[in-house]
Order: structure tokens, then sequence, then C-alpha cells
């Protein structure tokens, strides 16, 4: 892609084994969907670049396994996230109970106090539902998270997803920095800022210090 | 970071994971879950000699129970290998694990991940003899003008 990048993101994506993380990151990337994925071994990784409102980000996406063997090492991969999807699977209620553990482990183990969480309840397609909306807006709404319900399979939420998620990092400021090499680059910087300024982002100095914890959630279903 | 084959583990993470592996060895009693968490730390290190010994514990393992285990352990012997530039074996380990699993996505992408590396480090080896031919072909390019104007 020729355009400029604006910056790296790096988002996390956790939750229970087999809640489909593999399953909507290949929806993202690939726009492809597999009904015998296999279980991710350790932790995978993928990148994708999206416009959202004009600016490009370059997105580095940890897929982490969700297994229980891999839970020692797995929040190594934690360090410097600033965006993370925790995700369940709105058939099994066992996932939905699981994400206060998986929260925990993230508060515990990320360094970034602001880092946007999102919750994703998944497998929206399927009939036998055990966990309702309800329910994930009020843990979200509780643990000030946003939210949103997706299905891999018929790509439903997916891309919304990951771009409010982009967008809520890209809106908080000291979460991320512009690309060093646009920072050499005259007045690159003053062009990020008209950028952004065009809808309605300031990226001054004098900003409005703000709750480190995003309280808005959201809805797209 | 481009890709899976680039990720470099942290210090502390080899030393914590370490610590504990050398612990259990000490009292001749290494669980399989210490001596693959080690291991998985090793093939990641940025030095080759960690990624060597992180093999020889992951072939070690394979070779015991666990079929699960056995699965790992072919995924991040062929990290370990791609890692140190052993593409052959690298792959060999990859296509062991499609075999089983045939399309699991995430070793697909491994394999032409490996591929994509060594098609470039190929290309360079291309250039440098390129580079070569060019150097030759002046100095004689020299002599000859030298040999014209004596």
């Amino acid at each position: 892609m020729d355009q400029e990048v604006l910056t790296t993101l790096k988002l996390l994506m956790i939750g229970e084994t087999n809640v489909g993380k593999s399953s909507i990151l290949l929806r993202f990337t690939e726009d492809e969907f597999n009904e015998n994925m296999q279980s991710t071994v350790g932790m995978d990784y993928k990148t994708k670049q999206i416009t959202i409102d004009g600016n490009t980000v370059k997105l580095a996406i940890w897929d982490t396994a969700g297994q229980e063997r891999f839970r020692t090492l797995t929040p190594s991969y934690y360090r410097d996230g600033q965006g993370a999807i925790l995700m369940f699977d709105v058939t099994d209620r066992h996932t939905f109970t699981k994400l206060e553990t998986w929260l925990n482990e993230l508060n515990t183990y990320c360094n970034k106090i602001d880092i946007v969480k999102m919750v994703v309840g998944n497998k929206n397609d399927l009939p036998n539902r055990e966990v309702s909306m309800e329910e994930g807006l009020e843990f979200a709404r509780r643990h000030q998270t946003l939210y949103i319900e997706s299905s891999a399979k018929t790509a439903d939420g997916v891309r919304c997803c990951f771009e409010e998620l982009v967008e809520k990092i890209i809106q908080t400021p000291g979460l991320w920095e512009a690309n060093s090499t646009r920072m050499y680059g005259g007045d690159s910087l003053g062009g990020t800022r008209h950028r952004l300024g065009k809808r309605g982002v300031q990226l001054t100095d004098d900003y409005e210090p703000q709750n480190p914890y995003s309280n808005c959630y959201c809805s797209l279903v | 970071m481009e890709d899976v084959l680039d990720e470099v583990v942290s210090s502390e993470d080899l030393k914590k994971f370490e610590r504990v592996y050398h612990e259990q060895l000490h009292a001749s009693n290494v669980t399989q879950n210490a001596q693959f968490e080690y291991a998985w730390c090793l093939v990641r290190s940025k030095y080759s000699a960690d990624i060597r010994k992180g093999i020889i514990l992951l072939e070690d393992l394979f070779n015991k129970e666990g079929e699960a285990l056995k699965r790992d352990c072919i995924y991040y012997l062929a990290i370990g290998n791609a890692r140190i530039k052993e593409y052959t074996k690298a792959l060999s380990y990859v296509r062991a694990f499609l075999q089983i699993e045939p399309g699991n996505q995430q070793v697909q992408h491994l394999e032409t991940t490996i591929k994509k590396k060594m098609e470039k480090e190929g290309l360079v080896g291309m250039a440098v003899a390129g580079g070569v031919i060019i150097g030759l072909a002046s100095i004689l390019g020299l002599g000859i003008a030298m040999a014209k104007k004596g």
C-alpha cells in the first residue's frame, strides 16, 4: 500500500479456547471462514492495514492460544498492547464466566493502564445462545470496556469490532505515537494533527486528561 | 516485527523459565511443562546457541508421551529451525504437522513465511554473485584500458 502509515498499533486477542479468536482474525485479515479451524499453537501473529477517517494505521495483531497449557507464557505478549479483544462464545456460558479471569490477567500484565478493551461475544449466528446480549453489555459496562457481538461465519460485526477498537485507541492521547519516520519529515506531525483535526480530535499538548478507562460501550448488532 | 519468526523472547522471561527448569533439573524431576516452557523461550532467543538448545529440548519432549505436547513441539521445532536458517528441516516439521492437520491455517501460514524467507535469501545470494561479476568485469575493463594506454 502506498498510503502513509500514521502509526502501528499492537492489538491482543484473548479468551478461552475455541471461542473463535483465530476465526475472527482470519475473517478480518483474509475475509475467509474455516469451519474446522484448529486450536492455535502458542501464539500467532498477523498484520493488516486499515484506513479509518483518512488515517491509515498498521495493526499488529497477536492471537494468543486459549488453552490452559499456554497460560504461563502468554501474558508476556500483553506488554505494550494498546488494544485488547476479550472474546467469549455466546453459546457457551463457561467462556463468559472466565472473562473475569482474562480481564484480571490483562490488568496484571499489561503495562499500559489506558489500554482500550473490547468484549466480543462471538458466534451470534448460532441459535443455542446461553449468554444474552444484556448480560454481555452489563459486563462491559461494569468493567468499562467496549462491547460488540460478532460472527466469523457470517462476518457480522467483525470489521466493526476492529474499527471501533482502533478509533478508540486513536482518540486516547498518550496511548500511541505517530511513526518516527513521519516525525523527521518536516511538518508531517502537523499534517497528522490537521488530518485528525478534521474529525474533531485534537492532538495538542494541553488536552483534557481523560479517564484512563473507557466508559462507553456500543452495541452494533 | 514482520512475522512469527522475528519475535524475540524477553530476557526476563528466558531467565524466569530457565530458573524453573534448572531447579527441577537439580531435583531430578523435570516436568514436561517446565521443559516445554523453557524450550519455547529458547527457540525465540536472539542467540542461535539458545535456539539449538531449545531444539534439543523439544526433540527430547517429542519422543515422550502426550499427543497435544507433540503437536506443540513440532510447531516450535519448525520455528526454531527456521530461525537458525535450517530451512529444509523447518519445512519437514511443517509438512509433518500438515500431514496430521492439513487445513491448519497457522501452520500453512508458517510454511509460506519460511518459503518467502528462503526466496529472499536466495535472491540475496544471487545479488552477491552479480556484484562479484560486475567487479570482475570492471577490473578486466580497467586492465584492457591500461593495456591500450601502454
